[in-house]
């Protein structure tokens, strides 16, 4: 980095600091709507589950219907087998819950008939189920917390990292071919090389600052802000990184942070407008979450070929990394191969900087 | 600041020579926009690129300015051919379009304090010549204010002053009047001649008549991409039986369309 790209640098995250589409792309949306939504999610969740213990089934109701075939009394008596249906809507929340309420119910009701023509074939059953299972979950906040960092984490940082280096990077590039800025800033002594990494360089910045404030809003309300508020005490969760940890993540994000930064730069360098490069950018931005669900969805140890698949495996070594269980090869291959794409990325923008064909296409 | 070695008087300082330059298209193929142009420009003068909208003027000046590079021919600014010593042109020239826009989200001086570090200036010499520039330009009313809030006279000036903040030897204006009103256009011109008296090189094109024979000390009319005719005002109305400027314009260009 030279002296000119810092000056690039400097002035490229002073304007986007005075843009208020930025300061919404950073810091509003990784502080508070995210998280925040997750925290009312989790409300409204526990809100219906309180909802569906109190909910009593009516039979011939609007939530589930038991349908009995007619003449089904002589037909137990005779010991036939009958068969009845439970009507119910699995897409309506109260539906499907009293659905499953009905369910060991009838399950109840068919162990008793069993026992009873059993027994009237002399069979000596009248012992309840030798077994019964209750489900308790005994997991503390520190280690719910510590399963929720590392399914969660990983995929906050790859979608805030992407969701904050959009709207700088096409601004940057497109947005002086729209605004007519991009002669100007050509005809100066700095070289396209310098200005294209100097651009490169402040949409990264912005782009680990929206991936560090989404986590550091996650953890404050989860932690801070649900153990505050009474109403959101249920949803309060012990988030804790430990610093090796952070410093790990951290190399990790990089690469990718400048693979994204990069290929988003390069797109606005080509795009015409900057309707047509948030089009694009867009794209992009959707890759990425997809990518970064794909860790969300991993079960068990994943094949190392995922490591070499770029965001995903930032991802999914994040996830290694939070939950102590990093393989070394995964680690080697995951941040060899994002670094290498950052570099390949970084000279596609810069060439793409650098043509005129590219750069003034109408 | 850096000091540049100005050339003696009588030297080339911007020397041209079967510049061409053509644009591709996909579906209408090769697109000629400057077909072989060749002019020389002493130092101390102001020359006048004379055309219509569309005649090759601003990819001219785009390619003295190594924003475009030449598809064939060459350039020198200074010496410095636009080809391979791209850096060293941009060094010892000042470019400005009407066209241009500058960043709406800095203040003037942040502005200046950019161009200046982005020209290899150190933040002393950038201090001190906007110090300069605030008197010469008058931008002490509007210097601190952000660009998006001011008037378009306001920032023409301070584009002007962009433009000469690192004292480049040449200076390439690609229609500056555009877009202002009759003060702001004459403002315009009166700083031009005051760099042409401080002994400044300046390219300069436009499509108003009047304005290039105020300014012109020689002034070649394009068109089609091809220079037509190249002289003084005065060479110009002789070679052309008299009349305006503008009268020598409409008959030199429509003698190559078949009008006149």
């Amino acid at each position: 980095m030279t002296h000119r790209s810092w000056s690039v640098w400097r002035k490229e995250l002073r304007d986007a600091l005075r843009d208020g589409r930025t300061i919404i792309a950073v810091f509003v949306v990784p502080f508070v709507l995210y998280p925040g939504l997750m925290l009312f999610m989790g409300w409204i969740e526990s809100q219906n589950k309180k909802e569906e213990s109190t909910l009593q089934v009516r039979v011939a109701g609007v939530d589930a219907v038991l349908v009995l075939p007619p003449g089904i009394q002589p037909a137990i008596a005779r010991g036939d087998s009958v068969k009845v249906e439970l009507l119910y809507k699995d897409a309506d929340h109260k539906s499907s819950a009293a659905e499953e309420r009905t369910r060991p119910v009838l399950d109840d009701v068919r162990r008793a008939l069993i026992v009873l023509w059993a027994q009237s074939h002399g069979a000596q059953v009248n012992q309840p189920p030798a077994i019964s299972v209750e489900h308790r979950d005994v997991s503390s906040k520190a280690e719910t917390g510590r399963f929720i960092a590392a399914l969660v984490i990983p995929y906050i940082l790859v979608f805030m990292v992407a969701a904050g280096s959009m709207h700088i990077a096409i601004d940057t590039t497109t947005g002086e071919k729209e605004r007519s800025t991009l002669e100007t800033l050509l005809s100066t002594s700095t070289s396209r090389g310098e200005l294209v990494l100097g651009k490169c360089m402040a949409v990264i910045t912005t782009a680990l600052t929206a991936g560090f404030i989404g986590i550091f809003g996650l953890w404050f309300n989860l932690t801070v802000l649900a153990g505050l508020m009474p109403a959101l005490s249920g949803q309060s969760l012990q988030l804790t990184i430990r610093p090796d940890q952070a410093l790990f993540i951290f190399l990790t994000v990089l690469p990718t942070a400048i693979f994204l930064g990069a290929a988003l730069v390069a797109i606005g360098c080509f795009a015409r407008s900057m309707r047509e490069g948030q089009t694009y950018a867009t794209y992009v931005y959707m890759a990425a979450v997809f990518l970064g669900l794909g860790s969300f969805r991993q079960v068990g140890a994943p094949p190392i070929g995922r490591f070499a698949v770029p965001i995903l495996n930032t991802a999914l070594l994040q996830r290694e990394i939070l939950t102590d269980t990093v393989v070394p090869i995964h680690a080697i291959v995951a941040i060899g191969m994002s670094a290498a794409m950052a570099a390949v990325m970084l000279v596609i923008a810069t060439r793409l900087f650098s043509n005129e064909s590219v750069l003034f296409r109408t | 600041m850096a000091i540049l070695p100005r050339e003696a008087p009588g030297v080339r300082l911007i020397e041209v020579l079967n510049l061409r330059k053509t644009f591709h298209d996909r579906k209408k193929g090769d697109i000629p926009a400057v077909r072989d142009i060749s002019f020389v420009c002493s130092p101390g003068q102001v020359f006048g690129l004379l055309g219509r909208n569309g005649a090759g003027k601003t990819t001219t000046l785009r390619m003295l300015a190594t924003i475009l590079a030449p598809t064939s021919g060459t350039a020198k600014i200074d010496g410095f051919d636009v080809n391979d010593r791209a850096g060293e042109v941009r060094k010892r020239i000042g470019y400005l379009s009407g066209d241009t826009k500058l960043y709406d989200r800095l203040t003037g001086r942040e502005l200046l304090e950019y161009f200046g570090q982005l020209t290899g200036m150190a933040s002393p010499a950038i201090s001190s010549r906007i110090s300069e520039l605030k008197g010469s330009f008058g931008l002490g009313d509007f210097l601190d204010k952000r660009v998006g809030k001011m008037s378009t006279g306001m920032k023409q000036r301070l584009s002007l002053a962009r433009v000469v903040l690192h004292d480049p030897p040449v200076l390439i204006f690609d229609e500056p009047t555009s877009g202002l009103d009759v003060l702001g256009a004459r403002e315009v011109l009166k700083i031009v001649r005051d760099l042409r008296a401080k002994g400044r090189t300046i390219i300069f094109s436009t499509h108003i008549m009047t304005e290039a024979e105020r300014i012109c000390d020689e002034i070649a009319i394009i068109e089609k991409g091809s220079i037509l005719a190249q002289g003084t005002v005065d060479s110009l109305r002789r070679e052309n039986g008299g009349g305006s400027l503008e009268d020598v314009f409409v008959k030199t260009v429509g003698e190559v369309n078949g009008d006149a």
